[in-house]
């Protein structure tokens, strides 16, 4: 590479500033050498339509996909897996039906399963939800960029965001596939063992469990629990959340003879409220009036001790394995509508592009 | 049409994408989620004029 010149370089950024194609951090300038080599890691039509939002009138292309990843700061083999990753999110019943303009502003959360994590430097240790990798930073930050660029969903107008999640467009890591117990999220989708994968839904709050308190696996998940099962992010009747366990969280339930599988049956045997604290919190029309009731009941409805479980089945409970084995810190995070439990494999770059790149 | 007045710059926009800037449409104030039956009621007999005056028009 040649000494590149900053100061044309600032006048490109700052171009694409009064141009409104930013989120507000610098992007990197988009030309068409450039995005050709985005094009070449894929064999799909660059205008093919990933997306069509008809009641917007606007639609984001293959093409336009490759130019907001270059902007992202991707660099060209990231480019299937951001195709992936939108595919993926949108297969959440949520993404469909407006989840991208909703008040809540959904955060998609990206998990990357097989060896392309190794090949390509994304992180799934120490640090997941924190910055310092390119791939992890900039795959989201592309999917961000395609809804402002390709469908003009711009705050304040067509997003109508209240507040937000913290790290938006940035959550994405791979999963720690070699400390985990349980096997990848990919596979548990249906994927073959080894496949490059993403998985990817709509989420909202992120919330540590920091438990080193206790070996009883029946204490850490209780502890687990509480956090799930907080009246604060009820809206309906129907919960889903899931639990990005650390390596040692994973192992020690694990290690207590629990698979995947065991863990979320006892998570919707336990998670949930007693009518009382419902009540309490203004939310007891949840537990009475069955899906879409958001509305405090005028009476008591029921016994104050009926307890109402928030989970209806496996489906609402995603556990994927990621982070550094140091400590015993989890994440619970609230899926915003409903995963689809899929995940899709990442196209393996063309052999040209290969040779070339 | 009735919107809560948060949604009022949205609800534009929309107009515009649609091919129908100007479009008018009735507010009504934010919020409306957490009303009772009865303060819902008194919202729509606060606005049932207007609501006949548009639909007269």
């Amino acid at each position: 590479m040649t000494n590149p010149d900053p100061d044309a370089a600032r006048d490109a950024i700052e171009y694409c500033y009064e141009k409104g194609w930013t989120d507000g951090l610098p992007v990197v300038p988009a030309t068409e050498a450039l995005v050709e080599q985005f094009l070449a890691q894929t064999t799909r039509a660059p205008d093919e339509v990933l997306w069509r939002m008809d009641h917007l009138d606007r639609e984001c292309t293959v093409h336009t996909a490759a130019i907001n990843a270059v902007m992202a700061g991707c660099l060209p083999e990231y480019f299937p897996i951001v195709l992936a990753a939108w595919d993926a999110v949108m297969r959440d019943r949520a993404a469909k039906g407006g989840g991208w303009q909703s008040t809540s502003g959904p955060a998609p959360l990206i998990v990357i399963n097989g060896p392309i994590r190794g090949e390509l430097g994304i992180n799934s240790t120490g640090g997941i939800f924190a910055a310092g990798f390119r791939p992890n930073a900039t795959i989201p930050r592309a999917l961000g960029l395609m809804l402002r660029n390709g469908f003009g969903v711009l705050p304040h107008v067509f997003d109508q965001t209240t507040q937000g999640i913290p790290g938006r467009w940035a959550i994405c890591f791979g999963e720690n596939e070699e400390e985990s117990p349980w096997e990848p999220l990919a596979v548990e989708t249906g994927l073959e063992p080894g496949a490059n994968a993403v998985s990817c839904t709509l989420t909202r709050t992120y919330e540590f469990v920091d438990n080193r308190h206790t070996q009883d696996s029946e204490q850490l998940l209780s502890d687990f629990a509480d956090t799930l099962s907080r009246t604060g992010s009820l809206i309906f009747r129907g919960e889903s959340a899931g639990v990005v366990f650390c390596p040692e969280h994973a192992q020690m339930l694990s290690g207590a003879g629990m698979s995947k599988a065991d863990v979320k049956d006892w998570f919707i045997a336990h998670v949930g409220r007693i009518e009382a604290d419902l009540r309490r919190a203004g939310k007891d029309g949840i537990s009475d009036s069955g899906p879409g009731a958001r509305s405090a009941s005028e009476a008591e409805r029921a016994p104050a001790d009926t307890f109402t479980p928030y989970f209806s089945g496996r489906k609402d409970i995603p556990i994927v394995v990621a982070g550094a084995r140091n400590a015993a810190i989890s994440m619970v995070f609230r899926v915003f509508g409903e995963w689809s439990n899929t995940s899709v494999e990442i196209e393996a770059a063309p052999v040209a592009a290969v040779k070339g790149g | 049409m009735i919107c809560s007045d948060a949604f009022i710059a949205t609800g534009d926009a929309m107009a515009d994408v649609q091919g129908a800037p100007g479009y008018r449409y009735l507010t009504t104030p934010h919020p409306v989620a957490g009303l009772t039956a009865e303060q819902v009621r008194e919202r729509a007999e606060a606005v049932a004029d207007a609501v006949a005056g548009m639909l007269a028009q």
